[in-house]
Order: structure tokens, then C-alpha cells, then sequence
């Protein structure tokens, strides 16, 4: 259990002046499931392999329980680090794989061996000790080099991208299987990922990062409810907005004035944003934040059906459970409703 | 008539198409090699009906093993084959692992690591004996700088029992040759595998042993037996360089071929045929070596 912080984090490589991390401060509090969300290149990598110890930072520091551990080289640092590509040493057995950090430790044969069947069952991969790498699949593989980190007992584990070379089941398996083993045993972790999706169903926390500079850090429902800026939001799948002026718990734009009771900021130009999923639609006008619509297209995608609703010029998106609510044809006319306590206001740029 | 022409040569050609594109190959190596092969063989057993020797039998097998001086040339040319095979190894690695980092000057002492890539062997040797030998280069300003009485007292490194000049020569060119070949391997494995070792707790020493090293091994391996069955059959090298009496296996074989009693013919070619005959054990010996420890090492 170990309380990590990032403070002031920094790394710029020689061949650019531009920082690939600008100054990432973070506080990961002792066995939690933290992770470093962005899209690709935006520092998230950078900022694992510094915690790891193979990358040195620029400026800054990292902290474990808060001491300092820039001094500490990777290999008595205690955060290990899983790639995204696995990474078994192909010419090892399975079992010499998951038992590799002991054996650096120089710990006996006897307790290797026994740590390594240990661990193998709780990747729920029990047997194939005696098996190579390739012997197994992908998901297999994944399992393994989990548990040759976790047979050192890290005090952080880094997991860099680890569900994205799995198929849809067994992601959904792994995600499971990571959650699982780090409740039990209650390492502090950290995991790097471009999938907003996969960061909401994992982690505790969420750190958002676009070119190298933190966007948000917050719990997963916030970024979908509260999201800190209009990048954050389109990131989270956000893809409704109007521009507006903000003032008085109402949000006036080109289609009329919205009560909005929620909002990042107390008054001047501002966006309104509403989820997809939180727009209410049919055929009556008899509500606050109602305005009439069209249906310019739609798409049944079995448990539910994407609208796209024209108003004026503007473009909606509306997500309807399949089962709950009438299906209009493309064409007809129809009235969308913003209700007050689902409206968003970001602020503007 | 014809359609039955026809079909018979498609059927032929779609069963024995990749014989018949590599015949003209195939054509090469049965003539010029196993033709080759074969009247060796017969030479070797002394069948040479043009000199009058028309009773095949082993007399030339017998003369190389009852005598002492092939077993002091198969230890010179074991020696002359492993030596400088394992010398130029662990060069290479050395330098691969130096050249793989990014430093100032890298370009620079890259290109003066592989300049010697197109040199032939013998360009090399004469470098050799032109600096190393002791009336070379050195040998001369050791004497101008009054380090010697005679440039003669300089330690015999040419011609000389040890086959160092020999060894000297091989290392100089065949360790840009390996190093060439690490660096490519050590690109393609990339760093990570060290940095998975290196969270895990490996030290320097451990991520080299246990991952580098296994890792590029089974390539160098196989680009070092071909370099070592060079060496062990190589005459031009000790020939330059090597001394006269015990020298390598090949250049005895050569001096028996070219002896100018013909009947001298059948020994030097059983010479040249127990060279390939163990140069080929060598090389099964350390491709089996290969596969048992080094691929399942860890």
C-alpha cells in the first residue's frame, strides 16, 4: 500500500522543446486504481516510465509515502511495469517467466517455485508452469506477465495499455481479473489508456491528459456529468453543444433561453452541453427547455436507436432505448426537451 | 494427339514445377560440387588411373592419422577456428551494446567500427604483417625510439606458434562482420525487454545475462558457425601469417596437392576431405549445443 504522488512532473526530450509531460501533479492515495487517460502521444506513457524509474524526469518529483524515490534506480524502485505487448521472455518457460524477479532477488529454487504456482492460480492459470510463451494466447500471455509483476509484491504497479490487444470477451475477463486482484491485494496501481470506456469501468480515478498537460483528475462520473472543459467533454462522447451566454442559472442561445441550474462557471459565455443519452423526446410541446425538432436520420443498434435531430441549423444527437420509448420515422416532427438538471455548462474555448 | 501432348506436359509441369525451376541450379551443384566431391573421393582412396594407381584403397588415410604432425595441425586449426570465433563474439557484443546508445560522435566511431567491411582478408593480412611483424612498423619505431636494440627483439606476433597474427587478422575483420549483425538484433529487440528486467529487479549484470544475451545468442550463433567453419578451412589467412611447421590443416593439404610428386595428390585431397569432414561435426556440434542450452537457457 503505497500513497504516490506526482508533483510538478516534467519531461522534455532532446529533440523537441516542446514537453512531452508539463508539470503533472497527481495524488494516487495508497490501493488505488488510478488511471492516466488520453489519446495517443499525449505524455500518459512518459509519466508511467517515470514513475517506473527508466525514464528520468526533466523537473519534478515522485514521491512513495513521501519520500522522495528519483534517487532509486528502476530495479529497487518497487514499480513494476506492465507493457502493452506483454513482453514473456520468449526463451523461458511460463514458470520461469512468473518466477524471473525472484530469481533476480536470489531467492531459494523451493520458494520460487512455490510463489510462482501461487500466483498462477491467482491469474486463474493454473499448469502451465512447463508451457512457453507462444504455447499460449494472448489473454494467456497477459495473465502471465501480471502475475511476474505481481510475484515481486510492487509497491506500484504500472499497467500500460492492458486490455488493448484483447478481443471484446476478453477484455471484459481481464478488466475483471485486474480489478479483482487489485482489491485483494491492494496495490496502489496506475494504468495508461486511450479508451475513455475501459478508464470508466477500472479505475477509481481518472487523470486526463492532452499533450502532455492535465486536463481534469476526477471520479469517472464526473468527467460524463461535470466534465472540466469542452475537449474533456467530446472526449467522454459528448457531442451535443450550444454556444451561449450564461447568467442567472439560465443559459441564453440562438435557440432560445434554457434553465441550467449546473455549471463550471458563475457568468459570461459558456457552452451548453447535454449527453446524447439525456435528451428527452416526442411529440408534445409542454415543458420547460422544449423546442421543436426534426428527424433528419436514425439508427437502431439493437438495445437502443441514435437520432439525429435537425433544429434550424443545429444538429442533435439523441440516444433512445430501444424498448422504452416510440420510434419515429426520418422526417417526422418532433419536440426535444433539455431537462435543467442534465444541462452542463462548460465554459467557452 | 496434341491435346494429349498438352495435357501430359501440364500435368508434368504443375507436379515437377519447383524441380524444374531449380534445375539450373540443381545442374551447378550436381556437376561442379558432387561431381567434385566424388572424383576427390576417388583421389583420396588413391584410385588415379592416370599416374598408374588403379587399386582403390585407405593408404593416404592411414599416412594422415599415424602421423603426429596432423594432429598437431588439427589442434593449431581447432585453436585458429575457435579462438578467434569466441575473440570476435564478444567484441561484437561489446560494441553493439556501446553503438546501440545514443552518444556524441556516434556516426564517427560507427563508420570506423564497420570501415573494414569491404577490405578483403588478405588486404588485412598484409596490414598485418606489415605493422605486426619484426621488421613491420612497429617493431621499426620501437627501435627508432629506443625501446629495442634491433627491431628483431620485438615479440613475435607473425609467423608465429600461437597464431596470433592470424587470430589478430581474423578478430579485426569478422568483428564488424558479427557486430553488424548484433547491432541489427539488439534494434529489433528494442528496450524494452531490459525495462520489464529492470522493474523487476534486475540488475545491470542480470539484465544482460538473462535477457540480452538470450536473446541475441541464438542469431550470433548462427552467423558464428558460419565464420568459425570459414576459419577452420581458411588457407589464405595462416598461409600469410601462420607458421611453417605445424601450420592449419588446409595449408597442409595444399602443400601436399601441390607437391610435385603427383602420389603426394591423394593426401593433401583426404586432407582437404577430413577438414570438411570436421568442419561439418563442428558445425552440427555447436548447432546442437545451440538448440540445448542457449534457446531453453533463462
Amino acid at each position: 500500500m503505497t500513497h504516490l504522488v506526482l508533483n510538478e512532473l516534467s519531461q522534455t526530450y532532446s529533440n523537441t522543446d516542446k514537453p512531452a509531460l508539463d508539470r503533472l501533479n497527481l495524488d494516487i492515495k495508497s490501493g488505488m486504481l488510478n488511471a492516466l487517460l488520453g489519446p495517443s502521444g499525449c505524455g500518459k506513457t512518459t509519466a508511467m516510465k517515470m514513475i517506473a524509474g527508466i525514464l528520468t524526469p526533466t523537473s519534478g518529483d515522485i514521491l512513495f509515502d513521501g519520500k522522495s524515490v528519483l534517487a532509486i534506480p528502476a530495479e529497487r524502485r518497487g514499480a513494476v511495469m506492465v507493457f502493452q505487448n506483454y513482453l514473456l521472455f520468449p526463451y523461458m518457460s511460463v514458470g520461469e517467466n512468473v518466477g524471473f524477479g525472484l530469481k533476480m532477488a536470489r531467492m531459494n529454487k523451493a520458494t520460487i517455485e512455490k510463489k510462482v504456482l501461487e500466483m498462477l492460480e491467482l491469474v486463474q492459470l493454473p499448469g502451465v508452469q512447463n508451457r512457453k510463451p507462444s504455447q499460449l494466447s494472448g489473454g494467456q500471455q497477459q495473465r502471465i506477465a501480471l502475475a511476474r509483476a505481481l510475484i515481486v509484491e510492487p509497491k506500484v504497479l504500472l499497467l500500460d495499455e492492458p486490455l488493448s490487444n484483447l478481443d471484446a470477451h476478453l477484455r471484459d475477463e481481464m478488466r475483471e481479473l485486474i480489478r479483482d486482484i487489485q482489491r485483494k491485494m491492494g496495490i496502489t496501481t496506475v494504468f495508461v489508456t486511450h479508451d475513455q470506456e475501459e478508464a470508466v469501468m477500472l479505475a477509481d480515478k481518472i487523470a486526463l491528459i492532452f499533450e502532455g498537460v492535465l486536463q481534469q483528475y476526477d471520479e469517472p462520473d464526473v468527467f460524463y456529468n461535470q466534465p472540466g472543459s469542452l475537449r474533456a467533454a467530446k472526449f467522454f462522447g459528448g457531442v451535443n453543444f450550444l454556444d451561449g451566454e450564461y447568467a442567472a442559472n439560465q443559459m441564453t442561445t440562438e435557440l432560445g433561453t434554457f434553465s441550467a441550474p449546473r455549471s463550471s462557471l458563475d457568468t459570461g459565455p459558456g457552452v451548453l452541453s447535454i449527453r446524447p443519452e439525456d435528451i428527452e423526446f416526442g411529440t408534445t410541446n409542454d415543458g420547460d427547455n422544449t423546442i421543436s425538432a426534426r428527424v433528419n436520420s436514425h439508427v437502431y443498434v439493437g438495445t437502443y436507436t441514435k437520432y439525429k435531430i435537425d433544429v434550424n441549423d443545429f444538429r442533435f444527437e439523441v440516444i433512445a432505448e430501444a424498448n422504452t420509448k416510440e420510434s419515429f420515422p426520418d422526417g417526422s416532427n418532433v419536440t426535444i426537451r433539455f431537462p435543467a438538471d442534465k444541462i452542463w455548462i462548460l465554459p467557452k474555448g | 494427339m496434341k491435346a494429349s501432348m498438352y495435357l501430359w506436359w501440364a500435368r508434368f509441369y504443375s507436379k515437377g514445377k519447383v524441380w524444374i525451376l531449380l534445375s539450373p541450379a540443381l545442374i551447378l551443384v550436381v556437376f561442379l560440387f558432387l561431381g567434385g566431391l566424388g572424383f576427390g573421393i576417388a583421389e583420396s582412396l588413391n584410385y588415379m588411373p592416370i599416374i598408374g594407381l588403379n587399386d582403390p584403397n585407405f593408404d593416404a588415410y592411414r599416412a594422415i592419422f599415424s602421423d603426429k604432425g596432423f594432429y598437431k595441425s588439427l589442434l593449431l586449426t581447432l585453436h585458429v577456428a575457435i579462438t578467434p570465433t569466441l575473440l570476435s563474439v564478444a567484441c561484437a557484443l561489446a560494441f553493439g551494446l556501446v553503438l546501440r546508445q545514443s552518444f556524441r560522435g556516434k556516426k564517427v566511431f560507427t563508420f570506423l567500427f564497420s570501415f573494414n567491411l569491404p577490405i578483403p582478408h588478405v588486404v588485412g593480412a598484409i596490414g598485418i604483417l606489415f605493422l605486426f611483424s619484426q621488421s613491420g612498423f612497429f617493431a621499426r619505431i620501437g627501435h627508432a625510439l629506443g625501446w629495442m636494440d634491433m627491431p628483431a627483439e620485438f615479440p613475435i606476433i607473425v609467423n608465429d606458434p600461437w597464431a596470433i597474427g592470424i587470430i589478430i587478422e581474423y578478430v579485426w575483420k569478422e568483428t564488424p562482420f558479427i557486430g553488424v549483425i548484433v547491432l541489427a538484433i539488439l534494434q529489433s529487440i528494442g528496450e524494452d525487454y531490459e525495462a520489464v528486467a529492470q522493474t523487476l529487479g534486475a540488475n545491470r549484470w542480470q539484465r544482460f545475462r538473462y535477457v540480452l544475451l538470450p536473446l541475441v545468442l541464438p542469431g550470433v550463433l548462427i552467423v558464428s558457425v558460419a565464420v568459425m567453419a570459414f576459419f577452420f578451412g581458411d588457407f589464405v589467412i595462416p598461409a600469410i601469417l601462420g607458421q611453417t611447421y605445424p601450420a592449419v590443416l588446409a595449408v597442409e593439404a595444399v602443400k601436399d596437392y601441390t607437391h610435385y610428386d603427383l602420389r603426394n595428390h591423394p593426401i593433401g585431397v583426404a586432407q582437404a576431405l577430413v577438414i570438411a569432414a570436421i568442419g561439418t561435426v563442428l558445425v552440427f556440434l555447436y548447432m546442437w549445443l545451440n538448440r540445448k542450452f542457449v534457446r531453453s537457457d533463462g
